[in-house]
């Protein structure tokens, strides 16, 4: 009952609350603890809360960043907090923006920005202030840049783009003979052509020719079908109050397409995520549909991979993507230091961005990009053009990853793709679902 | 319907309190045997939880993660888990949150409900009819319906992400205050007349005789109502977002995405978290469960 | 459940040395702190929750306009909060039967005089105690499909494995037996409480009459316990519709939403979707079941006393 004096002056410090917490935490704790209380004394250091998303091997990447970044800093120390991908990071962002105390700098996918931005829940970048640490537009390019923007405001300053790339064996590849001379996989143009790739790389596996596991997974079902919509020529618009605007010829014959592959022949019928990444990992397919992100997986599997563009089946090159990107949260109390620190260490962590590459993710800033280091790195420079074909959500502000649109994909879409239903049926129903969410008042 | 509910507990608490738990005393018949066997089995399944995961926590995360189910893992017992979980500092952080706010809820609840219920149960005032009557109807108000309306509260008010938008919303608690009531109904009435006579003030009553003489009552609610802020998880999961703020069960649910699937950690994470209010019954273990019979048909 | 049966005659004194305005001071000034709290905290809320119902209110400040009914029109449209309330009827109902009935279980057999009482109780009790997020960390543990205890134990015995959390046919079972772990402790308390109140000497005189012990517990015991049953059944109705910790926590409302309870789907709408205004509405339908069954139990508990 003591403690409660100390809830009714300021907010209490992390380490106050630390300190305080060795009380309960006994004896045990208080070894640990004193080593912090001391460094606690030396100096004033900013603290920077910092929100993000990314756990796994992306997560340590960017714990090391944070790291470079706090050791290069002295003036501040950032503190991630990593909450779980998807609506729960998404929620409790905006929750702690119209809270007015959330963190002074959080990862946010370029596609959600929309869902953000016009409601004030995060604020534009200081273009002069960035330019102070060496950051321009001109470091960025086109596609991304001009993503990051909102009424002409720059809201998000991308990390990266990571887009939804193919993954091959270059052994079973070879061994089937669709191996092209510069030792990379020859090209294929067409639906039936790629099928014939992958079910020669079948007859090398006696497993499956390709991997792509989706079960449960509107994400992973949107990013490959997104893809093939895009490589149709195709645009997809969602303006609130008026009906999706989408060419459904287009939409109906990806998911043709897709559903067409899980014959357990060429793909796996039924499998989720992690089933597909284990198959291609263990050698038993040729290749992998995946995120860019599991490139380290891949590595420390110690298989035989090499990287590209998920192949134009429909005459025009397209890649689902998006970027993660770091946005300024809505302050009530601004503090100009901390601002200044939060520039300062995201231009650091850009500059740095090296590293996050070798996690697979195509860096957005283009200097690191045009790096002779960059160049060295395989297989990320042989998906590197897809920067230039990249193809974000379209935007609304319920669109993007880690949405609920994307779940409601998965909803109407995963029976079409097990087989169970007609893919224009599949596609109508989630067409319905979209309509109704564009009638629905836009609340931002 | 109040009534009922309130009413209900008191006679066969008062009683209860008399007799204790009859225990009584027979020769072992199969049929008692039998009724052994039987509650030995669930009291086996109800601890295989706690033991899964202790054994659980004091494996490596390699042994933890084998494909092979084994009570004893291959490479021995090991407190790393617990050991990283102290390095990293969040559950000592989460559960001094936990007890300076479940502490603030229950003081402020205790005083509040304490005195409204004196001025209910011993003053003739005007609108106390009135006032009884909202306060019971206050009873079925679920919390979850209030989350929207309370957490806009919080915005207008400046309080998301402080302690206060935690704690305040926590001591209304109608039923407790019926509770107390009806105890203090029961204390008679000749204690307070010389009181009286002498001149004394009705605070000076409230707290020199009657509050004396709850102390049972009063340690019931405590209980109560400190288990419950405790536990809390929905309130301070929408209030607070600053990892800093957070109480120990909305921190547990950050655990796995930030240490990605450790299951030893998240194990010894769990069985820290556990662990004050598990000693706690295990020291007190009479009075709270005499505290949750007493409170517990009045809802909550 | 008037007043007056709470409250005795006081004693002439009292009322003669305390007047009247007096009395009217004292009482308010004993009812204020904890009324500020009650209007700020509980009353204004709960209007001000109705008055955001009839408005496009929304996280980020846009749309504050009254916009009359048509949030609660189109929630009654809406499936997917028809669906949620499905599943949290669902859970209500295949969780209260055994919320109840292993209670009462637990109860008579420690009710026959089991020695080392305390071993018992703190067993079936002791989960009570832990926070939801702690259960859930234990259950999510033990129904991992491939690690599992519970997994390693059904192919042990020769079953099939089950993808607890991840089948939409299985995971609301999932959920029901981790809260029956959690919380049948509290009931089984207020059994044991009642059962222990039951005179010995109904007992006695049924021993006489050479009533074994199973007819004592169903001429007897359960008869006598009628009034707790009934108390328990309600209250557990009231606490089943509230679900939500442990379905967030362990299969966040899927998988297909088959798990996704009303309450959750009242947190996604207002904080996920933003449209606070929409689920004030959605949260004052589910207000209105909740006052329903709780009218149920006036009814109830009326009849019973009368």
């Amino acid at each position: 009952m003591k403690h409660f004096e100390s809830l009714t002056g300021k907010q209490l410090s992390r380490r106050q609350l630390l300190a305080g917490s060795a009380l309960v935490g006994g004896g045990l704790m208080a070894a640990t603890l004193t080593g912090c209380g001391g460094a606690a004394q030396a100096a004033p250091v900013q603290d920077i809360d910092f929100w993000h998303l990314l756990s796994g091997g992306d997560g340590i990447k960017m714990q090391a960043m944070i790291n470079a970044a706090n050791q290069a800093n002295p003036g501040f120390t950032v503190h991630p907090t990593v909450l779980a991908w998807g609506p729960p990071y998404y929620t409790k962002l905006a929750m702690a923006s119209a809270g007015g105390r959330p963190p002074e700098v959080a990862i946010m996918h370029a596609s959600r920005v929309p869902g953000y931005a016009p409601g004030g829940l995060i604020e534009p970048w200081d273009l002069d202030l960035l330019a102070e640490n060496g950051v321009t537009a001109a470091d960025f390019a086109p596609r991304i840049w001009e993503k990051s923007q909102q009424d002409g405001k720059v809201f998000s300053i991308a990390l990266d783009s990571h887009p939804f790339i193919m993954f091959y064996n270059t052994d079973v590849a070879a061994k089937a003979g669709v191996l092209g001379s510069n030792g990379q996989l020859g090209e294929v143009s067409s639906p039936q052509e790629f099928k014939a790739m992958a079910l020669e790389m079948q007859k090398v596996t006696k497993a499956h020719g390709l991997s792509f596991g989706y079960l449960g997974s509107g994400s992973q079902m949107w990013r490959l079908f997104y893809t093939l919509y895009k490589q149709h020529g195709a645009d997809m618009e969602l303006t609130p109050g008026q009906p999706m605007k989408v060419d459904r010829d287009a939409a109906v014959e990806s998911l043709e397409f897709m559903a067409s592959l899980f014959d357990d022949t060429i793909a796996a019928q039924a499998g989720d995520i992690s089933t597909g990444i284990a198959e291609f990992a263990r050698g038993s397919s040729g290749m992998l549909f995946s995120g860019v992100w599991e490139l380290p997986t891949m590595k420390k599997a110690g298989i035989p991979v090499d990287a590209a563009t998920i192949p134009t089946l429909y005459g025009t090159p397209a890649s689902y993507a998006d970027s993660h990107s770091f946005v300024l949260p809505r302050q009530l109390n601004h503090n100009e230091d901390k601002r200044r620190d939060v520039y300062k260490f995201v231009t650091d962590v850009l500059k740095g961005s090296l590293s996050w590459a070798e996690a697979g993710h195509i860096p957005g800033y283009q200097p690191v990009v045009q790096s002779q280091a960059y160049r060295d790195l395989t297989p990320q420079i042989h998906y590197a053009n897809a920067a230039d074909i990249i193809a974000y959500d379209p935007e609304a502000w319920f669109s993007g990853s880690g949405s609920d649109w994307q779940t409601y994909f998965a909803e109407n879409v995963q029976n079409v793709l097990l087989g169970r239903d007609k893919a224009a049926a599949g596609w109508d129903a989630f067409e319905q679902r979209t309509n109704t969410l564009l009638s629905r008042p836009n609340p931002v | 319907m109040a009534t009922a509910t309130i009413t209900r507990p008191a006679p066969q608490t008062t009683q209860a309190r008399k007799s204790g738990f009859r225990q009584p005393r027979r020769k072992l018949t199969i049929g008692r045997i039998a009724a052994i066997v039987v509650a030995g089995f669930i009291a086996v399944l109800w601890l295989i939880p706690f033991a899964w995961a202790t054994v659980t926590a004091f494996k490596s995360e390699t042994d933890a993660a084998a494909p092979d189910v084994t009570w004893v893992p291959p490479s021995g017992f090991t407190p790393d888990a617990f050991v990283k979980v102290f390095q990293d500092g969040n559950i000592p952080l989460w559960t001094w949150n936990s007890l300076y706010t479940s502490a603030a809820i229950t003081a402020i609840t205790l005083v509040i409900s304490a005195l409204v219920a004196y001025a209910l149960s011993r003053i003739d005032f005007k609108g106390k009819k009135v006032l009884m009557t909202v306060i019971i109807a206050s009873i079925i108000i679920p919390p979850p319906v209030l989350i929207i309306p309370l957490f806009y509260q919080m915005l207008a008010l400046n309080l998301v992400d402080t302690s206060w938008a935690i704690i305040l919303p926590q001591v209304i608690h109608p039923a407790m205050v019926f509770v107390l009531k009806k105890f203090f109904d029961q204390i008679p009435r000749e204690l307070e007349e010389a009181a009286v006579m002498d001149g004394a003030s009705r605070l000076r009553i409230f707290t020199q005789i009657i509050l004396p003489l709850s102390r049972p009552i009063l340690a019931a609610v405590a209980i109560f109502v400190f288990i419950g802020a405790w536990n809390n998880f929905l309130w301070p999961f929408i209030a607070t977002n600053d990892g800093g703020l957070l109480t120990l069960p909305v921190g547990l649910q950050t655990i796995k995405s930030a240490y990605g699937i450790q299951y030893a950690q998240n194990m010894a994470s769990a069985l820290l978290a556990a662990l004050p209010l598990i000693l706690v019954f295990l020291f007190f273990q009479r009075q709270i469960i005499k505290g949750v019979a007493t409170t517990g048909l009045a809802g909550t | 459940m008037s007043t007056s049966t709470l409250s005795r005659p006081r004693p002439e004194n009292l009322r003669t040395s305390l007047n009247r305005s007096n009395n009217n001071l004292s009482g308010w000034a004993f009812a204020t702190p904890f009324l500020v709290f009650f209007l700020v905290f509980l009353v204004w809320p709960i209007l001000y929750g109705f008055y955001m119902s009839l408005t496009g209110k929304s996280l980020t400040g846009a749309n504050d306009s009254l916009i009359g009914f048509a949030n609660y029109a189109e929630a009654l449209a809406d499936a997917d909060m028809w669906h949620s309330l499905g599943n949290t009827l669902y859970f209500t109902v295949i969780s209260t039967v055994p919320l109840v009935l292993v209670a009462l279980v637990m109860a008579a057999l420690l009710n026959v005089g089991l020695p080392a009482q305390w071993l018992w109780r703190l067993s079936y009790f002791a989960p009570y105690l832990l926070a939801s997020t702690v259960v859930s960390l234990f259950f999510t543990w033990m129904y991992n499909p491939q690690l599992g205890l519970i997994n390693e134990f059904l192919t042990g015995i020769g079953l099939p494995r089950v993808a607890w959390l991840n089948d939409p046919n299985v995971a609301m079972w999932a959920i029901v037996i981790a809260t029956l772990w959690w919380t049948v402790g509290f009931n089984f308390l207020l059994y044991l409480a009642a059962m222990q109140n039951i005179p010995a000497q109904h007992y006695e005189a049924a021993s006489l009459d050479g009533a074994g012990a199973w007819r004592q517990f169903f001429s007897i015991t359960l008869p006598q316990l009628t009034p707790t049953t009934v108390m328990i059944v309600l209250l557990q109705i009231l606490a089943s519709l509230k679900i939500f910790d442990q379905v967030y926590q362990m299969t966040a409302g899927g998988p297909a939403g088959s798990t996704r309870p009303v309450v959750q789907y009242i947190f996604e709408t207002g904080f996920t979707g933003y449209r606070l205004g929409y689920s004030a509405a959605i949260s004052y339908i589910f207000f209105g079941l909740i006052v329903v069954v709780s009218v149920m139990q006036f009814v109830i508990t009326r009849r019973r006393s009368a």
